[in-house]
């Protein structure tokens, strides 16, 4: 594939790509949100060197719901907190080949992978045994890997991608090779995002139930529109409501 | 990935044509390539994104032919070909040859191969490549994509550039004979050792016949001498039947192998599409063809071949057609229930 980044050198030496690295292409596929997407799963493209940690393609993976806002401020809607869910739910795992790799960095992360653990080994299910061991200690290089078949990445507790690696090959001459850049995301479906009800312009940042005052339920404002309508010049709430900060899936785009 | 049409035909035809000159001079390979102004197979995509979809398909078919079990006039030509389509192509930057890692060590051989028979310029060629950074060395030859593929493609090789299959030679090598007279040789000392007359063996112990081994050597000689004669009247008769009347009697020059497949089809097709036409009474219960055709729907789709007997085939053109046909949809009659009250 052709990317912006095709035969781009580093500035410094050191991080230059040396040769004999491989280079690995995996498609991860996104959590199926909407109907349509069942049959043909939007997915993104990313590059990732043998040499590199799994928990740089962890970092590197973006997922909306790591931006999710859990809450609801229609009381308070100027104090939405700054954090949001990437920085509380911290656990998450990959699945492959038998051995799920936790990611252990921070003392908030939990081995999400240890009830799938305690299941399989509660009664003789026909599974290997799988084991559990820390992300950050391995390279991909160290794994081994089927070409084409289905793994998993969860984070979020249950927010649970695909992951597929369509090819395996040594680094090219022609490829990008400075390191800081991988993994390199290279292809990304483009979803359509929910724009505001009233404007029809600006993406939507808040959701409302049992909206007295909007016509649908639920219904989507951009952040101007949703304070014009329910709030007024001295911030009181106007109606009844229930307010939900939004972050759409298409923030990505 | 879906294939390009027609692809596939072109690069075969333009194969085809390096097979029949007979040689594996590079000359004569990209004189047939500037006869069919071969260079033109990438106009047809424009944009971007297209244009490398269709150059990398176009160099995935071509790599095919560059791999056993191809006869090695056909792998030089591959060669040549995806030579020619690399530096043809429109793309910037280049899209690369795929290889993977498991063909390296029959690629390799092929060079030496090439190199001991002296024919410098197809080394050359290869080497051009490696120079220029053509290849991608990858784990597995097909890059993966994710399309629900509604049939699954039969990747069959043509016969006409497939190496005669000679299991009779890999059985009987030059080493094997070798080491059989070897045996031999020493089996009829040791037979003189033990005998009264210490310079021939004793009759009593005649148990073989003495020349055994060079009999093996010309039967297995000869073999391959007939297998190359058919192989080259098989040509010709393909060649000449194009420009021959169709009224010919047709002559049976195939390959031994679809032989008594065709034999099998042409009589399981008399048998089953001989349908009787229903009187008017029952025709709701009417027998219909299906063609079991892998992918298709059996029993639903519509019929495909109408039921009538088929005219006992005299001409060449019509058999080829109808064998052509039993190979690979061999009909089944399917009784189609509408309803069943009379």
């Amino acid at each position: 594939q052709e990317s912006h980044a095709t035969g781009k050198r580093p500035d410094n030496l050191t991080d230059q790509i040396e040769e004999g690295e491989l280079l690995l292409t995996l498609n991860i596929f996104y959590p199926v949100i909407f109907q349509k997407h069942k049959d043909h799963k939007p997915y993104q493209t990313v590059l990732v060197l043998g040499s590199q940690k799994l928990t740089e393609l962890r970092d590197s993976i973006s997922c909306v719901s790591d931006l999710q806002i859990g809450g609801e401020f229609s009381s308070q809607p100027d104090q939405a907190p700054e954090h949001i869910s990437k920085d509380l739910y911290k656990s998450a795992f990959f699945y492959f080949e038998g051995i799920f790799y936790n990611d252990k960095r921070y003392p908030e992360c939990r081995d999400l992978s240890r009830t799938i653990i305690e299941w399989s080994e509660s009664h003789d299910r026909g599974y290997e045994n799988l084991q559990s061991v820390k992300m950050e200690d391995y390279v991909f290089n160290d794994l081994s890997l089927k070409i084409g078949f289905p793994y998993l990445y969860c984070h979020q507790g249950n927010c649970e991608h695909i992951i597929i690696i369509t090819d395996i090959r040594l680094i090219h001459h022609d490829d990008c090779l400075d390191r800081n850049l991988y993994p390199l995301l290279i292809k990304k479906h483009w979803l359509c995002t929910r724009k505001c009800f009233v404007c029809k312009m600006y993406t939507a940042r808040w959701v409302t139930n049992r909206d007295s005052l909007a016509p649908v339920d639920p219904c989507f404002f951009c952040d101007v529109c949703f304070r014009m309508l329910h709030y007024d010049a001295e911030g009181n709430k106007l109606g009844e409501f229930l307010a939900y900060p939004y972050v759409d899936p298409g923030i990505f785009n | 990935m879906s294939a390009v049409p027609g692809l596939k035909e072109d690069c075969e035809e333009l194969l085809g044509a390096f097979q029949q000159a007979d040689t594996v001079r590079f000359e004569r390979f990209a004189e047939l390539w500037r006869e069919r102004r071969f260079h033109t197979v990438f106009y047809g995509r424009i944009r971007a994104l297209e244009r490398n979809k269709l150059t990398k398909k176009t160099l995935e078919l071509a790599q095919q032919y560059f791999l056993p079990p191809y006869s090695f006039q056909i792998r030089v030509g591959a060669l040549y070909l995806l030579y020619g389509l690399y530096n043809a192509q429109l793309c910037q930057p280049k899209q690369k040859i795929r290889i993977a890692l498991k063909d390296w060590p029959e690629i390799q051989k092929f060079q030496q191969d090439l190199l001991d028979s002296q024919h410098y310029d197809a080394a050359y060629v290869f080497r051009r490549l490696r120079l220029a950074r053509a290849f991608h060395f990858t784990a597995m030859p097909k890059l993966l994509t994710y399309r629900t593929k509604k049939k699954i493609e039969e990747n069959y090789f043509k016969e006409e550039f497939k190496d005669p299959s000679n299991r009779v030679n890999s059985l009987i090598t030059n080493d094997v004979l070798e080491e059989l007279m070897n045996i031999h040789g020493h089996y009829q000392k040791m037979k003189c050792v033990i005998s009264a007359d210490k310079s021939q063996p004793d009759k009593a112990l005649s148990l073989i016949k003495d020349d055994f081994v060079v009999n093996l050597k010309d039967m297995t000689l000869e073999h391959q001498e007939w297998q190359q004669n058919r192989m080259k009247l098989f040509r010709n008769a393909k060649e000449t039947d194009e420009t021959e009347n169709k009224k010919k009697e047709e002559t049976l020059l195939e390959s031994e192998g679809s032989e008594r497949a065709n034999a099998l089809a042409r009589i399981k097709y008399r048998s089953y599409s001989a349908v009787v036409e229903a009187s008017r009474s029952r025709r709701h219960r009417q027998v219909q063809l299906e063609s079991s055709e892998a992918g298709s729907s059996c029993g639903k789709s519509p019929s495909k071949k109408t039921s009538r007997r088929p005219q006992p085939a005299r001409r060449r053109g019509e058999m080829q057609v109808a064998k052509e046909a039993v190979t690979r949809h061999i009909g089944m009659p399917v009784i189609t229930e509408e309803n069943s009250d009379e």
